[in-house]
């Protein structure tokens, strides 16, 4: 790039080096530097030293001790930051779906606030889109923890594994139940459609006894759940799983309309 | 090129709270009074200066030594955080947070005090910024300290946008001049 092209963005490089750039110029600029421009770089290092030099030169103000005392406080409360360890290949997965959300977001972000041209807007939505990444991830790590617990779950010689086959309303739906009469199991389903509101879907349990409640769940926009199931009461055989629609509370005894059973 | 600060940056980024708590002492004292004098207020300038040593310590892992000094990354940090604070102050309509040098707004341009004076009645030493002549040292602090944005030191000053960004750029090189080699 020529020296006479690149002018402009020295000025530019100056004004957003005081946090004062809006408008088209900032864009202008934001997209400059994107394009990784190193004299441009070298200019804001150069301008933020200067700035720092002259908060240097004022004289030094003790803040007050509560403000330390708070910090050190939370940093013990708080966990450690992340290290830089070898990340195993599920949480590096993990971490590569959080990073390709955050890069969407973020560009999204981007493109929304770009004439609002504000670096303290942006640096709120930064923090709203990181506490979503999280909110996320938090998500995936729990989805793989079942995952994780079904699996081995699986490699139990005494698990078995029942099918259940979609009923009346829902003859597309289909579930999996991995069972295992000690520990209990996991029930997963399938193109079962979305409870209405109000309402919820409930599995039950039967033995040779009337049927047990076995906890309520949702599906999520694809139709699909993953729902443990706690180990029938003192041990009985379980020998039909059965899931209902009932109201969003759930019932001691079933009442709604059957929508998955497995055979008996 | 590894400094104090640095290496306390890196030892932060392991999880070393005494680590931190030499950088705190090392750094806040240097960007209190900065937050200070853009929030004006005791009490907020101490919360931002929480806030800031706290996304320091969260984002230790971040800093970048070949980026700039660990002093640079804390005042823009401090500059930024205690910018957002006063800005959405301002949106709320709580309270007016004068954006002007107390001096700036009363003086009128044919009288303003010069830099010995300015420094004086604020009870500060002389700063290389006090050493500006007065349009671009106007311009930097209505940008630096009182956040306005280029338009709004336009409207302001009543100046092109074209001259409001060669004073910012003038201003800037001649304290880069000054601070490297102070008289």
């Amino acid at each position: 790039m020529n020296q006479m092209n690149h002018e402009p963005y020295e000025t530019l490089a100056a004004t957003y080096a005081v946090g004062a750039l809006d408008g088209q110029d900032l864009v202008d600029f934001e997209r400059h530097l994107a394009g990784g421009c190193d004299v441009c770089q070298a200019a804001l290092r150069e301008s933020a030293e200067t700035l720092a030099t002259l908060a240097r030169s004022r004289p030094p103000m003790i803040p007050p001790p509560a403000v330390k005392e708070e910090l050190l406080r939370r940093i013990v409360a708080a966990p450690a930051p992340r290290r830089a360890t070898r990340p195993r290949p599920l949480v590096w997965a993990v971490g590569t779906v959080a990073a390709v959300i955050a890069g969407a977001a973020f560009t999204g972000a981007f493109v929304a606030t770009r004439y609002e041209a504000r670096l303290g807007v942006m640096a709120r939505e930064s923090a709203a889109l990181r506490a979503r990444v999280e909110h996320e991830e938090a998500a995936l790590r729990e989805q793989l923890a079942v995952y994780r617990s079904a699996a081995d779950l699986l490699r139990d010689p005494q698990a078995q594994v029942v099918t259940l086959r979609g009923l009346g309303p829902s003859p597309a739906a289909t579930g999996r139940v991995i069972w295992h009469p000690a520990n209990g199991g996991y029930l997963f389903v399938a193109n079962l459609p979305s409870a209405p509101a109000g309402k919820a879907y409930e599995l039950w349990t039967i033995g040779d006894a009337a049927p047990q409640p076995a906890g309520l769940f949702q599906v999520d926009a694809s139709g699909r759940a993953a729902h443990r199931i706690a180990p029938a009461e003192g041990g009985k055989p379980v020998k039909v799983f059965a899931v209902t629609l009932e109201v969003e509370a759930g019932v001691p005894k079933p009442e709604g309309p059957m929508v998955l059973a497995s055979a008996k | 090129m590894a400094t104090i600060g640095a290496d306390l940056v890196r030892q932060m980024a392991a999880g070393d709270r005494d680590a931190f708590s030499v950088f705190y002492d090392r750094y806040a004292p240097v960007v209190f009074p900065l937050i200070l004098r853009i929030v004006r207020e005791r009490a907020d300038a101490s919360d931002v200066l929480q806030e800031v040593f706290w996304e320091a310590w969260r984002d230790a892992q971040g800093y970048d030594a070949s980026r700039g000094s660990p002093e640079a990354w804390m005042v823009m940090r401090a500059r930024t955080r205690a910018i957002d604070r006063i800005r959405s102050t301002r949106r709320r309509g709580e309270t007016f947070v004068a954006p002007l040098d107390e001096n700036l707004a009363a003086a009128p341009r044919d009288s303003a005090p010069d830099a010995a004076e300015r420094a004086s009645n604020r009870g500060t030493i002389m700063t290389a910024l006090d050493r500006l002549p007065e349009a671009q040292r106007e311009v930097i602090e209505l940008a630096y300290y009182a956040g306005l944005t280029q338009t709004e030191i336009a409207e302001r000053i009543k100046q092109p946008l074209g001259t409001v960004k060669t004073r910012i750029r003038l201003g800037l090189e001649r304290l880069r001049e000054m601070v490297k080699a102070p008289s």
